[in-house]
């Protein structure tokens, strides 16, 4: 089933999918073109609560919440200290542009890619109408992830420790380093 | 279903739009009705009464990373947990209850060798 | 679902629980030595516990026969996880030998270092056992996550962190690619299981997306491997990490890259060659080319050995271009990426312990300070030169047999695409020759330069534990190199269960 512009703009799911997508992607654009790193972390956290929004949306109810909890609550506190412990300038506007001639190969690669990918979407999918579906209950989820992807479960925490013990090892002071 | 999903989050988002008005609406009130008188000593920082010395932003001190770093593995490990907490039921029922337990201990102990490293190596001293 | 299968599972249980030991050893004991040993006796009784899974029809407590499925076909020990997971281990074991005399030389953290190791060897393992994206995606995340770790540890030199610092953007941009491409082709297919995605890739590969999706998945994969044009990374982290890590990056690193290769392009998308068949036969072909011609003009050995591997993984992934050929024999490209993955890993590793036992005593790694080598240290020379001319594939060292089957395999497919990447592949070798030959005239031929002191150079000792890696992988060259048969059941053995998918 198709859907004309008219029909799109009919259904009170895509005004919502519109309020929270236009101001999700101008605060990705605000992330990438602010000139104070601190604002651009800020905007990456409406950034990220847009795409938990989106998460929420499409019936992710779990996905949603790990974005708020990991990224908004944790990653980004993470992002802040570590702006925090280095030297750099702080809380001040300063030219974080690239010369011209980076900055438009860069422009044009992602200007190919966002083009190729767009392309390959609607090609795959072009104005069809989503299916209905239900929201993916989180109950469903933990009995696939703790029978089925017990080894990738496991394993994860492997990862969690391998981070914070190299992370650790790296950030502390050396004195008492045995040599 | 699906409505009803909408409609619980709905009921959240309406939440967030009242408590935007109310707090706009406080101070937007404020701000109408204060007098104003901008200037002088009322824009220094204020720091228990003393006069502040230098900027507001200082570099912090490493050890600071290191919390944030193990508060970022921990929050990722509580997101693990949620799920299995409601299918403890589940599993119990297909008399697996035992396999799901020891499971989610040895993930938990993994991550905890990681603390007792914290510990051990003294990098959560705080001097 | 079924009882799990724990002897399946064992080398995976037994890695994991060094990881853990290595880690407390090194909390509650003083000798530092301690991490390590814990780390090679785990190691080499999961060395064993794959052996026992490997020879399983010739022991009797061993009942189940064939290969064993777990997780409704997400974790599969087969032929082919078997010698992946073997090579890993033993890259591991070799890396940690060449470690321990290194990380004395200077202020390291030790126990850090050896857990890492083994982290990174237990990703690699349990990456060569998924046969679906999560796992493997998951697995991959640890071998890389400690790579970014280890790359930084010389934590005072800046060249080791710009080495981090790069590798580890790079490294989570691919990352990104990666997860994106595998997100539409799960999108498309609804899938995670390569199996499942092989059987529905064919009714969706006229779906550009589908096509892009995959693309992706090999970029992914492809700064992993650091094959050309994602190879920028990899001279720059060879050259600042330290050179133990580097020798895992070369080896765990990217054959872990090639594992994810390997089993994305056999395993989910066997029935659509002429996707990713094309697109590496460009990158194998730019590889090759690329990084030899760059390799011929470098002084650094470590960024020559840099330049050599993204060469040699030009090398490896011609057969895969090769099957872009209709009704190419996939099971015959597959075991000669495999053969020669085993075979490069061997002389690779051996390559780097004497390189860092020379670049430690002589103080420099440029190739300049390292003429007369031999004069001073005939035993280094003769092994370094065996290592470099086995990578160039000289008879009767391991390295030719590997060119062999890659030629044979490429050209075996009987259509362009194979004569044409063989004839790139051929022009190559003779390239290769080139840069390792260099090394070799100036440790034989050239003085000594007039500053060093032979007779100090000369009363420098090899530390035990390396002397021992490079008397293995020595041992282990010669041995393939005379009788390639060996390796060549290595590679038949990793592709038998190519042919019950019917291909």
């Amino acid at each position: 089933m198709t859907v004309t512009i008219s029909e799109f703009f009919k259904e009170s799911a895509n005004w919502a999918f519109l309020a929270i997508a236009v101001p999700t992607l101008f605060a990705g654009w605000r992330t990438v073109t602010s000139n104070n790193i601190v604002r651009a972390v800020l905007y990456l956290v409406v950034s990220l609560g847009g795409t938990a929004g989106l998460f929420f949306m499409l019936g992710a109810e779990f996905v949603g919440w790990t974005v708020v909890l990991v990224y908004i609550g944790a990653v980004i506190i993470l992002f802040l200290i570590g702006i925090m412990i280095t030297r750099a300038p702080l809380g001040q506007e300063a030219d974080l542009s690239h010369a011209m001639n980076v900055k438009a190969p860069a422009a044009l690669l992602s200007t190919v890619v966002f083009g190729v990918i767009t392309w390959a979407m609607i090609d795959a999918f072009g104005n069809n109408m989503i299916p209905p579906f239900e929201p993916t209950a989180t109950s469903d989820l933990s009995l696939l992830l703790f029978d089925r992807f017990v080894i990738p479960f496991e394993v994860v925490s492997f990862v969690l420790l391998a981070a914070l013990i190299g992370g650790i090892a790296i950030a502390r002071q050396d004195e008492e380093v045995v040599s | 279903m699906l409505n009803q999903y909408y409609g619980d989050y709905l009921t959240v988002a309406l939440f967030i739009a009242v408590g935007a008005i109310l707090v706009g609406g406080a101070v937007g009130a404020s701000k109408l009705l204060a007098p104003k008188n901008p200037g002088g000593f009322k824009d220094v920082a204020y720091e228990s009464g003393i006069e502040p010395v230098g900027g507001g932003w200082n570099q912090s001190h490493i050890r600071y990373y290191i919390f944030a770093l193990m508060f970022l593995i921990f929050d990722v490990e509580a997101v693990f947990i949620f799920p299995w907490a409601i299918t403890l039921d589940a599993f119990q029922a297909a008399g697996r209850g035992v396999f799901i337990l020891v499971e989610m201990f040895l993930f938990i102990l993994i991550l905890l060798s990681g603390l007792l490293y914290a510990i051990r190596k003294g990098v959560l001293k705080w001097e | 679902m079924d009882a799990i299968d724990y002897h399946a599972l064992l080398p995976e249980i037994i890695l994991a629980v060094t990881v853990l030991a290595t880690l407390l050893v090194d909390l509650f004991t003083s000798r530092k030595s301690f991490a390590a040993i814990t780390a090679m006796i785990g190691m080499f009784a999961s060395f064993v516990a794959i052996l026992t899974l490997a020879f399983c029809d010739n022991l009797t407590f061993c009942t189940s026969t064939g290969d064993r499925v777990l997780f409704g076909g997400s974790f599969v020990v087969d032929g082919y996880a078997i010698v992946l997971q073997g090579l890993f281990i033993f890259a591991g074991f070799i890396v940690v030998l060449m470690s321990v005399g290194y990380l004395e030389t200077d202020r390291y953290y030790e126990g850090e270092f050896y857990f890492l190791i083994v982290s990174a060897v237990l990703g690699a393992a349990v990456m060569a056992s998924s046969r679906d994206f999560i796992s493997m995606i998951v697995a991959l995340e640890i071998v890389s996550g400690s790579g970014f770790l280890l790359a930084g540890w010389r934590k005072g030199d800046a060249r080791s962190n710009e080495a981090s610092l790069k590798f580890f953007i790079i490294g989570v941009l691919a990352l990104a690619l990666l997860l994106f491409g595998v997100s539409l082709i799960y999108g498309l297919t609804g899938t995670q299981v390569f199996s499942e995605i092989a059987a529905a890739s064919s009714s969706v590969e006229d779906i550009a997306l589908f096509n892009l999706g995959a693309i992706f998945v090999l970029l992914g994969f492809g700064f992993k491997v650091s094959a050309v044009p994602f190879h920028f990374w990899t001279p720059d982290v060879y050259e600042g990490s330290p050179p133990p890590v580097t020798a895992w990056l070369s080896v765990g690193s990217k054959g872990a890259g090639f594992v994810g290769l390997l089993s994305v392009c056999y395993l989910a998308l066997p029935s659509v060659t002429e996707i990713w068949g094309p697109v590496l036969w460009l990158v194998a072909a730019l590889s090759m080319t690329i990084g030899n011609i760059v390799a011929i003009k470098q002084t650094n050995v470590i960024r020559l050995l840099g330049y050599s591997s993204i060469a040699q993984a030009g090398f490896m992934l011609a057969p895969f271009g090769a099957a872009a050929a209709t009704g190419a024999d996939l099971s015959q490209t597959f075991s000669a990426t495999v053969t020669y993955l085993v075979i490069y890993a061997v002389m690779n590793l051996g390559a780097f312990a004497v390189v860092i036992i020379v670049g430690t005593r002589v103080g420099s790694y440029e190739l300049e300070r390292w003429s007369g080598l031999n004069t001073w240290a005939p035993g280094l020379a003769l092994s370094l030169a065996a290592f470099f001319m086995s990578l160039a594939g000289i008879p009767p060292l391991a390295g030719w047999f590997a060119k062999f089957v890659m030629f044979s395999a490429t050209i075996g497919v009987g259509s362009w695409w194979g004569y044409s990447i063989a004839i790139v592949a051929a022009l190559n070798a003779v390239i290769a020759l080139v840069y390792y030959l260099k090394v070799l005239k100036s440790a034989f031929f050239d003085t000594v330069p007039a500053d060093l002191d032979v007779a100090t150079l000369e009363a420098g000792t090899v530390p035990g534990p390396t002397s021992f890696a490079i008397g293995l992988t020595a041992a282990a060259v010669l041995v393939l190199g005379i009788f390639p048969g060996l390796a060549a059941n290595l590679g038949d053995f990793s592709s038998d269960f190519l042919a019950t998918l019917g291909l």
